[in-house]
């Protein structure tokens, strides 16, 4: 194999499991923070076929976690959410994050570069639920997401 | 201007990677509003965008050719549920960054009738372009900054509004706004 080929294949197999752990260390995260485990989803794999239909058009390989009962404060929780969220998040680029104290809710957004896209985490904490997605995205979706980073979250976190 | 136009920080802390500092201030106001949202687009960010535009298609080789001189995109928002929820001294914690001659405030809107507030900053820079720009809008319950760090020329300003998580800012035009 020559040298090049080989130096290709190693950055985007490294960027791709670079991404993956950055994944479930938002997972462990959050259950060591919260202390509980993820939803095990019955059927994951008819779910994500209904989750392939309904996500955006240049999204793909998509990962989730679901988590439920957790001990959310509206007031004492969102510094602690924030820290938690910058330690897990590793090499990754924090690109959004809103807060709502009226709908009780915390979402984060996280880029990270794969060797033809990028990939995406978005993590959102409502209502004792939080909700981690894990998505690739193609040069068309990467372009919708800049043009209003803002709505990014909208079709996978809630 | 609505919060909707939201927005993030990961750093989580008060420095942006970028020419001016957050005032630290801001935490605390994240901390009190109804919503606040915070957008980072940073160089890294910018380049990885520009990376998948075309040179071939007029509005993508446009695009690029705009976000190849910029450094980084910040956006923060806060609306409040009451007035009164954060002060002047939070807003002049900023403004006293954008001193000339480095800075210079090329726009100064105040609604006596609204309680509104905007004001647009640019850096300066040599030639004709502006090497950054910091806007400003204070209304009683909402309060936004944003930030765009790198050379931009002025013909291009007005591409970047409602793109990249920039509001729009429509400057009043009505009866009870008076230019400072």
């Amino acid at each position: 194999m020559r040298p090049r080929l080989l130096a290709v294949l190693l950055a985007a197999s490294t960027g791709a499991f670079g991404a993956d752990r950055d994944f479930d260390r938002l997972v462990k995260a959050v259950e060591s923070r919260f202390g509980v485990q993820r939803t095990y989803i019955p059927l994951m794999g008819v779910a994500s076929f209904f989750v392939k239909v309904a996500r955006p058009e240049g999204a793909s390989g998509f990962k989730l976690a679901v988590f439920e009962d957790l001990k959310l404060s509206a007031d004492g929780d969102g510094a602690a959410l924030d820290r938690m969220m910058a330690d897990a998040s590793g090499d990754l680029r924090p690109l959004v994050r809103v807060r709502s104290r009226r709908n009780h809710e915390w979402t984060y957004i996280f880029t990270g570069e794969t060797g033809k896209a990028a990939r995406m985490l978005i993590a959102t904490f409502a209502r004792g639920e939080a909700t981690i997605v894990e998505v690739d995205l193609n040069r068309d979706a990467l372009l919708r997401l800049m043009e209003n980073p803002a709505r990014a979250g909208g079709p996978f976190g809630k | 201007m609505r919060i909707a136009i939201v927005v993030l920080a990961a750093t989580l802390g008060t420095a942006w990677a970028q020419d001016i500092k957050m005032p630290p201030a801001f935490d605390k106001l994240a901390a009190k509003a109804e919503e606040s949202v915070d957008v980072t687009l940073d160089s890294g960010m910018l380049q990885l965008g520009g990376k998948f535009l075309s040179d071939k298609d007029a509005d993508e080789a446009k695009a690029k050719k705009l976000i190849g001189g910029l450094k980084g995109i910040y956006v923060r928002s806060f609306e409040f549920a009451k007035e009164g929820e954060y002060s002047a001294a939070d807003v002049d914690a900023l403004r006293s960054q954008l001193q000339p001659p480095v800075w210079s405030r090329v726009v100064g809107v105040t609604s006596k009738k609204g309680g509104e507030i905007t004001e647009v900053y640019f850096k300066t820079s040599n030639g004709a372009q502006i090497g950054g720009l910091v806007v400003i809008d204070a209304e009683p319950k909402e309060l936004t900054v944003v930030s765009i760090s790198g050379a931009i020329s002025p013909e291009d300003l007005a591409d970047l509004g409602g793109q990249f998580g920039i509001p729009k800012v429509e400057l009043p035009k009505s009866k009870g706004k008076e230019a400072k």
